[in-house]
């Protein structure tokens, strides 16, 4: 029982992105950190779609760009696809904002780019110390964190100040009290996903990409998720596609659907199926997805411990926006620490600043004010349903030439709605929606 | 409009015409795909009280997970793969009966995803 008491400055819990953002800003400051991470090696547990800013990589890492960061493609082209029971109608941007040298989002494997960010915070000094799950806090009896206690023998790491990174399964912010409780289903989207190899020449060709210099990422609204809560996605990767759903966890449980068989109905679909065909299957995976938004929101902070990036539901589900969040998140998270350092103090007077700080930026700002996206979605299926197939059928009528008088044409388009939603609700959506999105 | 829990679970219905769209996959193909480094001693899933799950009309862990951890065993009682769980929290959250005792793996142990 003679072993010395492990402590360091600082303790990271969690290897991604705002785990390795944090320490990597700590390290900096010249503290001792310890990066604690479950999987065998950072990344090995986080699934996404998906992209990464380089506004938030420059914001934690400068010279980002020398360091190789293990991008698949620029995100050159953006939007929605619309995707009716046979149809699809194509709504994406491209050249113009998206043609900026270096790109504003990047795809990326977390496999791949997890790995990395980590390396650079360790290059900064912090210590990362993989295969080591965080299953309870040291506490003084006043409730003040001074350490983590880990699955390893001995595993205690003493340290003023520990930054909970530890993704959408908070058990540890629960822990603590800072979440109440678990989320409920409807805060949650399952997201899954194939990775699926294609040669490159066959990604570029069958999505119109100029070369593997340039992406496409796409969500995907419709009878990709059976017209229920939910929303497809596409991604380009140098030579495979990540292409899935997230689809709500409620929606999931109570109409009793099977991810992988959702997931195989929508490559079936007509117009999908041609561009994943003689691809090869790589890798199938599944993730939660914190969508529940402000309202969500645990307590960011209490005594000498703070929260970032999932395990906060940063998660601003209509923009994609997350990893972002969380990179930028745990940099204030960092620096709040390092504030508490210089002063000496780890009250949750002092932890309460790295609350300010996110509001100061977008992160709060945007989470409030999308605070009722979430539940809109919710209660407005149609989005998912009556709309991407008046689209369809809409804009295929209108290219059609029928020889027909054009009178017609337009009281059909017309009837293509109206057939699926009233004039004066789906007037009330549109209302809804800019509500739900304005934050009014 | 939240699920409802407990015997309050309700599940909802698909259109006939468009659940017969759905195919169904034989999900072993996919997890074929999945490195696991599985821990031998120690399951982190368990069911608290199969009683429960007895009671428990309509299942839906059955359906949802999506790597069909959960499965009917002859017996009638709910078996847990759990060395095919890739961690995701579903089953604890969206069990209608918070019947999951959900823990991580031990730390090197689980899922270990090669692209994610």
């Amino acid at each position: 029982m003679n072993h010395e008491r492990i402590e360091f400055d600082a303790v990271v819990i969690g290897a991604g992105l705002a785990g390795s953002a944090a320490a990597m800003h700590l390290a900096r400051g010249g503290l001792n950190v310890a990066l604690v991470e479950r999987g065998r090696k950072p990344g090995g547990k986080n699934y996404f779609g998906g992209a990464i800013y380089t506004h938030a990589i420059a914001e934690v890492l400068p010279d980002y760009a020398e360091r190789r960061p293990p991008f698949e493609r620029p995100v050159t082209e953006a939007g929605f696809w619309f995707l009716s029971r046979d149809g699809l109608t194509r709504m994406t941007v491209q050249g113009g904002h998206l043609a900026t040298e270096p790109a504003d989002a990047y795809i990326t494997l977390r496999a791949n780019f997890d790995p990395w960010w980590a390396e650079q915070a360790r290059e900064a000094g912090a210590l990362l110390i993989p295969k080591t799950t965080v299953v309870d806090f040291i506490r003084e009896e006043d409730g003040q964190v001074t350490g983590v206690v880990t699955d390893r023998p001995q595993g205690e790491i003493y340290a003023p100040v520990v930054i909970i990174c530890e993704g959408v399964n908070n058990l540890l912010t629960q822990k603590l009290g800072l979440a109440e409780s678990d989320l409920e289903p409807a805060q949650l989207a399952l997201g899954f996903k194939q990775v699926i190899s294609l040669p490159m020449e066959a990604i570029n060709g069958r999505l119109g990409l100029v070369d593997d210099n340039h992406g496409l990422a796409v969500s995907v609204l419709g009878d990709v998720s059976l017209g229920l809560p939910g929303m497809g996605f596409l991604y380009t990767n140098k030579t495979s596609l990540s292409i899935g759903l997230g689809v709500m966890l409620d929606t999931l449980a109570e109409y009793r659907l099977r991810p992988y068989d959702v997931l195989q109905r929508y490559l079936d679909h007509p117009v999908i199926a041609p561009l994943v065909e003689g691809g090869q299957l790589l890798e199938y995976g599944a993730h939660l997805i914190p969508e529940g938004g402000y309202r969500a929101m645990p307590k960011l902070y209490g005594k000498g411990v703070l929260v970032a990036g999932d395990a906060a539901s940063m998660v601003n589900a209509l923009h994609w926006e997350g990893t972002n969040m969380a990179i930028i998140a745990g940099k204030l998270a960092a620096e709040t620490a390092l504030e508490a350092h210089s002063r000496g103090d780890f009250s949750e007077r002092v932890m309460s600043r790295y609350k300010d700080r996110l509001e100061e930026r977008f992160i709060l700002q945007d989470l409030r004010q999308y605070r009722g996206f979430a539940k809109f979605l919710e209660t407005h299926p149609q989005f998912m349903d009556v709309y991407p197939n008046f689209i369809n059928d809409a804009l295929g009528q209108f290219f059609t030439a029928y020889g027909k008088p054009k009178k017609e044409l337009f009281r059909n388009m017309l009837k293509a709605l109206s057939d699926r939603r009233s004039l004066l609700r789906a007037t009330g959506d549109i209302i809804a929606m800019t509500r739900a999105v304005m934050g009014w | 409009m939240t699920m409802k829990t407990g015997d309050a679970f309700e599940v909802k219905e698909l259109p006939e015409e468009l659940k017969a769209t759905l195919p169904e996959v034989y999900v072993d193909d996919l997890l074929m795909t999945l490195k696991y480094f599985i821990d031998e001693e120690q399951a982190h899933l368990q069911i608290k009280n199969h009683d429960v799950c007895a009671r428990c009309e309509y299942k839906p862990c059955l359906y949802f997970c999506p790597v069909g951890v959960y499965t009917l065993g002859p017996d009638g009682r709910i078996q847990i793969a759990y060395q095919s769980c890739v961690e995701c929290g579903s089953c604890r959250v969206a069990c209608p009966y918070t019947n999951i005792e959900w823990t991580l793996p031990r730390g090197g142990f689980g899922v270990a995803y090669k692209f994610g």
